[in-house]
């Protein structure tokens, strides 16, 4: 097996406490950073996809970002000094009211995993401070609400409003959360709706490239 | 007519019930009873284990924070040293009020002395670690997490024995909420091996001592967790959501377990609600799932509503509905 194809595997299976020294041999074995990278990114795609086909469970996909992360520290003094694409700042946080974080924890970790910038504001997050968030970050690509509750629904509505509102830069705003439907994401004016983390990322990848 | 607890008893065993048993109606749920620290809207306290809980203004109820600083156990490896396992045993004073309630429950006779009892021990494990932390630990350090299980299950099993002496409940009510709307979030190998076995031991105390039903609230997807729920001894599932097939479970297992649910809280339990689109999905699932093992009952793991109304409206369209196709 080629050392690319064993830090997918180490990915894929989230092995956590291995996944550093195979990624180092692959650099040794003159593998390239931003390759090594991509490999990562493609296999966390997969592990989104297989989420969402109900194939893997929410563990699974944990150690798989958690073994992401621990193989991008090591390649990231590489990346940093000139390779690493990116696809631009999202920012993204659960309303006002909600503390439930899983949701936008695995929406946060996958589309950081899928090499947005990720500026995750946490959990219960008033509308005046995301739209604070977004004028320091006016660069920002995608804005991502969650809401688990119906009763923070009100709050999801207030902050995709806001956003849109804000006058700020070019972006787009994403929903997702227990709650959430197409239907309601339209009603509200979002631009985009995610089902579950793994879909998040088409969506996420869909939105910039309208804009 | 059939009593409450007759109708009941016709619904979940395969009789001949004369209407849709009605939500929670034949529980009477003693909130009486201690339980430790008890959060109130628009609070922040530190429970009985540590555990940092938050409950804004306006919502349902009070969550677990999990800032960095708030987590209990922070390193599962060490779970033994941050773990604080609060005392079970409560001032027998503390217990006036419930055993006053069920005494008159029982007297009355006309619904089941039912205790209630949360979080779950899926729940302590994510509450006491963060969601996150807890999952990763249940792959990267077995033997930790199954040994903090074995210590919260004990405690589950010492509140047990009080809720016993005091109030003798017919009906336990007992939360844990074991996935999202689509999937759990262990998947079922690793659920038998970690979480139904604590159950098994916990149902089994508490029906070698008097209680004759176990109704388990998880308002998520479990279909695949049925078995084990049979096994672990949970006579109701309520929050059976309709993300789970319900008609296909009721016909696969309805003998071995009844569903109570089918009505799901976020589509029918929001701001603007109406009583048409109440009645419009309690007719539609009541007639999918028809009238033995299945309960028609908000998903929403205790009897009310987010919203004013909901609830009583929900109970005036089973009736309706029962009058319709009963």
């Amino acid at each position: 097996m080629s050392k690319l194809n064993e830090v997918k595997e180490m990915v894929q299976k989230g092995r956590t406490k291995k996944i550093a020294g195979v990624v180092q041999e692959a650099l040794d074995a003159g593998a390239d950073a931003q390759e090594i990278l991509d490999a990562m990114v493609d296999t966390m795609g997969d592990v989104g996809d297989a989420f969402s086909r109900d194939e893997i469970f929410v563990p699974e996909m944990l150690i798989a970002a958690k073994a992401m992360k621990l193989g991008l520290e090591v390649i990231e003094p590489q990346l940093a000094s000139g390779a690493g694409e990116k696809l631009g700042k999202c920012i993204i946080g659960t309303v006002e009211g909600d503390l439930h974080d899983i949701g936008k924890n695995l929406v946060a970790m996958m589309i950081k995993s899928s090499g947005f910038d990720v500026i995750d504001m946490g959990v219960d997050v008033p509308v005046d401070t995301f739209i604070e968030k977004i004028k320091e970050n006016p660069d920002v690509k995608v804005v991502a609400f969650s809401g688990l509750l119906t009763t923070t629904m009100p709050a999801l509505k207030a902050s995709v409003e806001a956003a849109k509102n804000c006058d700020v830069g070019n972006f787009k705003v994403l929903v997702g959360g227990a709650p959430v439907t197409e239907e309601y994401a339209d009603e509200i004016g979002a631009d985009g709706y995610a089902q579950d983390a793994g879909s998040a990322v088409t969506v996420a990848k869909e939105l910039i490239a309208s804009l | 007519m059939l009593s409450i607890k007759e109708n009941f008893l016709e619904t979940i065993k395969g009789g001949h019930p004369d209407r849709f048993v009605k939500q929670y109606e034949f529980m009477d749920i003693i909130l009486e009873a201690p339980m430790g620290k008890n959060i109130m809207p628009g609070e922040t306290i530190v429970d009985d284990w540590g555990v940092t809980r938050s409950w804004p203004e306006g919502q349902i109820g009070g969550f677990p924070v999990h800032s960095k600083d708030k987590i209990v156990v922070k390193d599962i490896t060490k779970w033994e040293e941050y773990l604080k396992v609060p005392s079970a045993i409560y001032p027998e004073e503390d217990w006036a009020a419930a055993i006053a309630r069920a005494d008159a429950v029982r007297e009355k006779g006309e619904k089941y002395v039912t205790a209630f009892v949360a979080p779950g021990i899926f729940e302590h494990t994510h509450h006491l670690m963060s969601m996150d932390e807890a999952l990763v630990a249940y792959y990267e350090e077995p033997e930790c997490m199954k040994a903090m299980i074995d210590v919260i299950v004990q405690r589950e099993l010492d509140y047990a024995a009080e809720l016993i002496k005091y109030i003798q409940p017919e009906v336990i009510f007992h939360h844990d909420d074991w996935g999202t709307q689509r999937s759990t979030f262990l998947s079922p190998a690793m659920f038998d091996e970690f979480i139904a076995p604590g159950y098994q031991k916990v149902y089994q105390y508490y029906k070698d001592n008097g209680v004759k039903f176990i109704v388990h609230h998880c308002d998520s997807f479990a279909a695949t967790l049925v078995p084990a729920m049979i096994e672990m001894g949970i006579d109701v599932w309520q929050g059976a959501m309709t993300t789970n097939n319900l008609p296909e479970l009721i016909e696969k297992y309805g003998k071995d377990i009844t569903f109570m649910g089918g009505i799901d809280s976020g589509v029918v339990d929001f701001p603007d609600w109406t009583r048409e689109n109440i009645y419009n999905y309690t007719k539609k699932i009541c007639e999918e799932c028809g009238k033995l093992y299945f309960i028609p009952c908000l998903s929403q793991g205790l009897n009310f509503s987010s919203f004013e109304g909901v609830y009583e409206a929900t109970d005036e369209v089973i009736d309706e509905v029962s009058k319709e196709l009963f």
